[in-house]
């Protein structure tokens, strides 16, 4: 795999495997779930993924184009491993009509907005629409507010978002891609709430 | 050279001291602004300067005073000696006198008919910005004036063959083809509102090697009232035919919202004549106009480069903008003329100043050839072979590169890659740092394939500098490509080529110092690395006879270039003592993109053969319906022995052909 775990390991409760290549199955114990990122350009959508899979953070930005794709695997305490695969898309506006492609089939969206900027919370509603319209019925989504270390620039109010939530049958985290702040929590949640009885499609 | 050429090569130099800053902002440095230019407020530039976007007033720099010292070194026979005239060739010009700015000509395209000469005369006294739309419309009407009565021939609509305006190549026999994905794609993206252009900062610059060269816009806090903007040398604007801004080399395009609708302004006037504006020559500044169907393109330049390498590079810069939306952004303009580009581009300047700087330093952008790294013939066969067994597999193109150089590549049959699509998409690729982070999956373009679709892009590095690109019609194939990946993986790896890539890349390409000696000798069959470590030798035992170690070839070579005409690729010695300096290179990089245009000048050429002298270099170009061959050698160097040092180059490259060109696939279009 291009992109193999160099376990950043602080999860409580967590081990990290090594990536299974072309693992190809999803059985009850060991689930194979299509991840997709969605999101304004520069909420740090790939900070979330690259902290996630290599537990690294770079500051200098560095836009996406079209689409990266990542994945990891993490071991829950019941056993059972989750592996992740995750298309990390760009947010740039001419990239928007492309995202059927990487959404069509997923499992989990995590959908991203920056608390620093209102207009990324708008866009994350977007998103939400668009996946409740066009996305995959069963799916699970996440709302993440990243840039929680930035709190004294907050300017999506934390209540304001989880009632968005709350509305629209997601769960809401904030998180610091630059911390490392609730960023395995983000993905321990979703393997948490993935449907386990049903194969699921990737 | 040129004396004025030589007057600014040492101003560069000076700019160059400058470590932070790189390739063309040499030219950027303080290049002696005349008459005080930069000085005046904005207030009191008159609307004719900022037109011009030059203003010079007095330095009335005639063409024709532009010397060419082409020496006539020796008497030998006449074909090999061709004097070229650097100026335009006349076709018909109008020469707009204004009031403060003499003689700046606008150059028009007209069809087959040349020689009309215009002249308008109109007054410029307003000087406010807005007023200034006022006198292009008087402007236009005293034009239009002089039009009438004259009987200009302009260019007829049914030949479509001189004109710039919808000239999308190949766009016609394309179109057709999945046109249709291509433009919903772009609808959709409309849709969805107004994003927002993402900022970001200076990463590495990726072009090791490379001088210091920042990533992403520089100096965004520029504007036309800025004198350090108006000091750049060369300046490149993209804009829509409604006078929106949609690129800027400098400064941020919004902020350049008026100086756009002047030329947008420019555009319209010249259009409305029946006519399509090509040039503007404004004491030493060129200004070139490019239309694309809704897409203005113009560049700025007071660097003495030739209109048609200009021209050349604005061609390429849509073309970069067709590789990351397609041309079917046409379709967004039909709907609505005053549509905002710039959205649909955000992020992306640094794809563009990465190739504005390829046009200081890449031969690529105007020789429209590629080139290989130099690797044994063998090695460079276990890469064909497995590139070859995925395109047999569904892929389209495979390509498999280091930097800007080919490794091997292959297509599926018929495919065709034009050496322009490969420059820009590995500019593309080169220059989006997101790329060397993980595997991707990305939609793109290639505008001489097909300009309408997307084609979609697998993309990974297997080493530091080395990518692999898989290009499919196929979206959903991006598991597929994955497998190709580590298909070819696997085998790079256990045949070593990756591991000979960085070998190559460490010993560099062809130097001028191993040209071997006597051409009358049999050419053994040692690879030009082997060659060269025997020269070292030879050249440590004995006082090389004849060889001038360390600066330079024999005869005085300092530097050559390539170009197979059947193959569509190059090879260009490493540069040796004493074109080491990045600004030497550049110089020289110039030199050669001169003598390019003037060897392809359609009006007084083309031409099989030129020795030019100057201060600088001598420089000889031969053209064969095989090649075409570039050579630099020291100012001193004898004709004779410069001609017959050239054979033996020719000779050298037919001996280690299989190593420094990619012979087995014959991908492109010859």
């Amino acid at each position: 795999m291009g992109c193999s775990a160099s376990s950043a390991g602080k999860s409580s409760g967590l081990v990290r495997g090594s990536t299974l290549e072309n693992s190809g199955m999803s059985d009850s114990k060991n689930l194979r779930i299509k991840l997709v990122l969605l999101g304004d350009s520069g909420v740090g959508k790939s900070c979330i993924v690259l902290r996630f899979v290599r537990g690294q953070f770079d500051p200098s930005s560095k836009v996406t184009v079209g689409a990266s794709f990542l994945s990891q695997t993490i071991a829950l305490q019941d056993s059972t491993t989750v592996k992740f695969e995750i298309w990390d898309t760009a947010g740039q506006e001419r990239y928007a009509s492309l995202a059927p492609l990487y959404y069509r089939g997923a499992s989990a969206a995590v959908i991203v907005y920056d608390i620093t900027c209102m207009e990324t919370f708008h866009k994350a509603q977007f998103w939400v629409k668009e996946l409740q319209k066009h996305g995959n019925p069963n799916i699970v989504m996440a709302l993440v507010g990243n840039k929680a270390d930035l709190e004294e620039s907050r300017s999506v109010g934390h209540d304001v978002a989880q009632a968005y939530a709350d509305a629209n049958g997601m769960f809401l985290i904030e998180t610091s891609a630059k911390t490392a702040d609730n960023i395995n929590q983000l993905f321990e949640e979703i393997a948490k709430r993935l449907p386990r009885t049903t194969p699921l499609q990737t | 050279m040129e004396t004025d050429s030589a007057r600014e090569s040492g101003e560069e130099e000076n700019g160059f001291t400058q470590p932070e800053i790189g390739d063309d902002d040499i030219d950027n440095v303080a290049e002696d602004f005349r008459d005080g230019l930069g000085l005046l407020s904005p207030k009191e530039k008159t609307m004719e300067e900022r037109r011009n976007g030059t203003l010079d007033s007095d330095n009335d720099s005639d063409d024709n005073s532009r010397i060419r010292t082409v020496d006539e070194n020796g008497n030998a026979d006449d074909s090999s000696r061709i004097e070229v005239e650097e100026g335009q060739s006349d076709s018909s010009r109008i020469e707009v006198e204004e009031g403060q700015s003499d003689s700046s000509r606008i150059e028009v395209e007209e069809g087959q008919a040349d020689s009309n000469r215009q002249i308008a005369e109109f007054s410029s006294e307003n000087n406010n910005f807005v007023e200034g739309h006022k006198e292009i419309s008087e402007a236009r009407e005293h034009l239009e004036d002089d039009f009438s009565e004259q009987e200009i021939e302009v260019e007829a609509p049914t030949s479509p063959s001189s004109s710039g305006y919808a000239g999308g190549r190949g766009s016609s026999s394309a179109a057709s083809i999945g046109s249709a994905s291509g433009s919903e794609e772009i609808r959709d993206a409309l849709r969805s509102g107004d994003g927002v252009t993402e900022c970001f900062g200076n990463g590495n610059g990726e072009h090791r090697g490379q001088a210091s060269w920042a990533h992403g816009k520089r100096y965004s806090n520029e504007d036309e009232t800025s004198i350090s903007w108006r000091k750049r040398k060369k300046h490149f604007f993209v804009l829509s035919h409604s006078g929106k801004p949609i690129y800027s080399r400098y400064g941020d395009e919004h902020k350049l919202a008026g100086f756009s609708a002047t030329l947008q302004a420019i555009v319209s006037f010249v259009e409305n004549g029946g006519d399509h504006i090509k040039l503007v020559r404004a004491g030493n500044h060129q200004i070139i106009f490019l239309v694309k169907g809704p897409i203005y393109l113009v560049c700025i330049s007071c660097t003495e480069e030739p209109f048609q390498a200009l021209k050349g590079q604005l061609e390429l810069l849509y073309d970069q903008m067709l590789l990351i939306l397609t041309k079917s952004i046409d379709k967004c303009f039909e709907k609505n003329s005053k549509f905002d580009m710039t959205p649909l581009l955000g992020g992306t300047d640094v794809v563009f100043s990465s190739l504005i700087h390829a046009f200081s330093w890449n031969p690529a952008t105007y020789l429209h050839a590629y080139t290989c790294l130099p690797l044994r013939h063998s090695t460079r066969q276990a890469a064909g072979a497995i590139l070859q067994d995925v395109a047999d597999s569904g892929v389209l193109f495979a390509i498999l590169m280091c930097r800007h150089k080919v490794i091997s590549l292959f297509g599926a049959q018929k495919a065709i890659l034009h050496p322009d699509d490969m420059l820009l998409l590995s500019n593309f690729v080169l220059s989006s740092e997101s790329f060397r982070t993980s595997e991707s999956f990305s939609p793109i373009c290639l505008p001489q394939f097909n300009p309408m679709a997307f084609l979609y892009a697998y993309v990974q590095y297997l080493g530091v500098d080395t990518y692999l690109m898989l290009l499919t019609t196929d979206s959903d194939s991006f598991f597929h490509l994955k497998e190709c990946r580590i298909r070819i993986e696997n085998v790079l790896v256990k045949s070593n080529v990756l591991s000979e890539v960085q070998r190559s890349m460490l010993d560099g390409c062809l130097r001028v110092e191993d040209l071997p000696g006597d051409p009358t000798l049999p050419s053994d069959s040692l690879s030009f690395r082997l060659r060269r470590d025997k020269n070292l030798q030879v050249a440590g035992s004995s006082t090389g006879t004849g060889r001038n170690t360390g600066i330079g070839g024999p005869a005085g070579l300092w530097h050559f270039m390539y170009r197979s005409n059947y193959l569509d690729q190059y090879v260009a010695s490493e540069f040796s003592p004493p074109i080491n300096s990045r600004n030497a290179q550049k110089r020289l990089f110039r030199a050669y993109q001169k003598l390019h245009t003037s060897m392809h000048d359609k009006d007084v050429g083309p031409h099989k053969m030129q020795y030019r002298k100057d201060e600088n270099y001598v420089l000889l170009c031969w053209i064969t319906q095989e090649f075409e061959l570039y050579a630099a050698f020291d100012p001193l160097a004898e004709k004779s022995s410069a001609i017959t040092v050239c054979n033996r180059v020719c000779q050298w490259l037919r001996d280690v052909e299989s190593e420094i060109f990619l012979l087995e696939a014959s991908p492109l279009s010859w």
